[in-house]
């Protein structure tokens, strides 16, 4: 018993330095860990201040370089936004004033879930514009903002898988009635050309973005149809910084204007 | 002012906006791991061969690697030490895709010649082919060729094909040793008949090869896929296989050429380099969900790192499929 208490008083000192050293050190670690965490918060909060200003210079014409835009490349412009955003109409009408400022001549608008094609049905987005025409199929609308026209298509995740089938079906038909007409042809060849004319009569033959910008959580193009995807520039992040256009309620004058001036200047690949 | 999208300590308007401001990204601190082995895949052929690939026998190619020579890509790790601590096994894509672009303007770059560039490009989709595996990514689907590319000088599309022919050659047995399943898509008819009667052997003789699967794009485009998917279903509608009105969008996807890929037809994970924004007719019908990934180093300069950080990128990304996760 004796000896017990011997070898606890001889190793006791020992065993509570050793224990103060070691939460003397999960603090140290601690402390540094967590000024890590703020010095990386601080960074962000520096970047997005700075890309604020950035935004809002742009916007207010400040940098010269960004007031005027060469648009020749830009023939349609496409905007693919997350269906939960598109329920704030106030956001997409800011959007489409931006889009029109900037000259933007047509512009087709996509969500998953059809979300823009019943407003536009409603005519929810365009009850301040000055003219309004629609097409016969109701997928697209021009209208006159700030002066200049601009037409817009609406588009969902039908028009894309969807109504290639469509065409399919509608090549496959016609392949059948060329076969009862002729029943000793072949095999059917089909081209780009007849798929592109299918699309036509399926009722998605428009133009073929030059520019797809994303608002949303995830840098995926949402199903955007695929036959119209071909060349487009698809802007996330115009600057390789992970931040990207981000969801459609950060939406700002000034990236949209900076993705369009970065893509005019680009070279086709 | 417009708010600062970070997490904010100090000028948060309201405790609601802490709430709904994105958190930070989870540091993980990397842990030293021990040196280990380099894994080398030899692409140079062995002396054995001379300059044939091996016979149609699988077991016959395996045992024609001496054992000096012979090295699987996990002799010597365990699997779980091989995965770099910052990514999450359960959360890696099982399926990437990469528009390999940027051998031209590396070799510019560096004052060599194009053909330099596409040797480099060769070593870099080597390096991820050995990493994919390693880390136990399923499918790997790489952009080597589109239909557009025939329009380049000559010289060079002559110099691509030689390449891509010296490639399989080279990497026969190692496909067949390391159970890669090998898939040439595109429109074979314009390449050079050597290369296609290879690009046929190495598909037959890989076909049953379940541990990794390797999709070579060669000659491709998106849209004739999509046509040649109708094509396929209007044969099927000749042969009175099918009526016109049964034509879904699964009945199409089924007839596309990644289709061939039965677990994982759709890429997780796209990834372009050289610092272009388009997907330049590559998986227009399949990547409509996939993660897209742009980084400016060009292909030759992709290595270990870039796909490291790729990887975690996608990681860190809320993938919805176009629904709302409450």
């Amino acid at each position: 018993m004796d000896s017990g208490y011997g070898i606890l008083n001889t190793f006791a000192p020992c065993l509570l330095q050793s224990i103060w050293s070691s939460i003397i050190w999960r603090f140290c670690m601690g402390v540094f860990w967590y000024s890590l965490r703020l010095l990386l918060r601080v960074v962000h909060i520096g970047q997005d201040l700075t890309h604020t200003i950035f935004c809002y210079s742009i916007s207010n014409g400040l940098i010269n370089k960004y007031k005027n835009l060469d648009l020749h490349n830009l023939r349609c412009l496409a905007v693919v936004i997350d269906s939960e955003d598109a329920k704030n109409i106030g956001k997409i009408k800011k959007l489409l004033h931006s889009l029109s400022k900037i000259g933007a001549m047509n512009v087709i608008l996509y969500d998953t879930k059809g979300v823009l094609k019943k407003y536009m049905a409603s005519s929810k987005l365009f009850c301040n514009a000055k003219t309004t025409c629609f097409d016969a199929d109701r997928r697209t609308v021009t209208l006159i903002l700030h002066g200049d026209q601009i037409t817009i298509e609406f588009l969902s995740f039908s028009d894309n898988k969807e109504i290639i089938s469509k065409a399919a079906n509608f090549l496959c038909s016609r392949q059948l009635k060329s076969n009862l007409l002729a029943p000793h042809k072949i095999e059917p060849v089909f081209t780009d050309t007849d798929l592109l004319n299918a699309l036509k009569m399926a009722g998605c033959g428009g133009l073929h973005p030059d520019l797809l910008l994303v608002y949303g959580p995830a840098r995926c193009h949402l199903g955007f149809p695929a036959w119209r995807l071909r060349y487009t520039e698809i802007i996330y992040d115009h600057e390789f910084n992970f931040r990207y256009m981000g969801p459609l309620k950060s939406m700002k004058h000034g990236a949209i204007v900076k993705a369009v001036y970065d893509f005019s200047n680009r070279n086709k690949n | 002012m417009a708010m600062p999208s970070s997490g904010c300590l100090f000028f948060s308007s309201s405790p609601a906006t802490l709430l709904l401001r994105p958190a930070l990204p989870r540091l993980s601190l990397p842990t030293r791991r021990p040196p280990r082995p380099r894994q080398h895949i030899s692409l140079h052929r062995r002396a054995t061969h001379q300059g044939k690939p091996p016979g149609t026998n699988p077991a016959a190619a395996s045992s024609q690697s001496s054992p000096a020579t012979h090295e699987t890509l996990t002799d010597e790790l365990k699997w779980e030490e091989a995965l770099p601590s910052c990514l999450l096994r359960e959360s890696l894509p099982r399926h990437v895709a990469i528009i390999m672009d940027g051998n031209s303007r590396w070799a510019r770059d560096k004052g060599l010649p194009v053909s330099a560039g596409h040797e480099a490009g060769y070593r870099s989709l080597k390096e991820i082919i050995r990493l994919s595996c390693l880390w136990g990514i399923r499918a790997l689907t790489v952009f080597a060729f589109s239909s557009e590319n025939w329009f380049r000088p000559k010289a060079e599309v002559d110099f691509l094909m030689t390449l891509f022919q010296g490639v399989l050659t080279e990497n026969f047995d190692i496909f067949v040793r390391e159970g890669i399943k090998v898939r040439i898509i595109g429109d074979s008819a314009k390449l050079p008949k050597p290369l296609q009667q290879l690009a046929k052997e190495i598909q037959d003789v890989t076909v049953n090869k379940t541990r990794f699967e390797l999709i070579v794009a060669v000659s491709y485009s998106g849209r004739q896929d999509i046509v040649l998917a109708c094509q396929k279903i209007a044969q099927k509608v000749k042969d009175r296989l099918l009526e016109p009105d049964e034509i879904t969008e699964s009945l199409f996807a089924q007839e596309l050429e990644t289709n061939h890929s039965q677990d994982f037809p759709y890429p997780d994970l796209l990834i372009r380099t050289s610092g272009e924004l388009r997907l330049s007719n590559f998986l227009l019908w399949q990547s409509a969900y996939s993660e897209l990934y742009f980084t400016k180093s060009n292909w030759p300069d992709f290595g270990e790192a870039d796909y490291i950080e790729a990887l975690q990128s996608f990681q860190r990304r809320q993938r919805r499929f176009g629904q709302r996760i409450s």
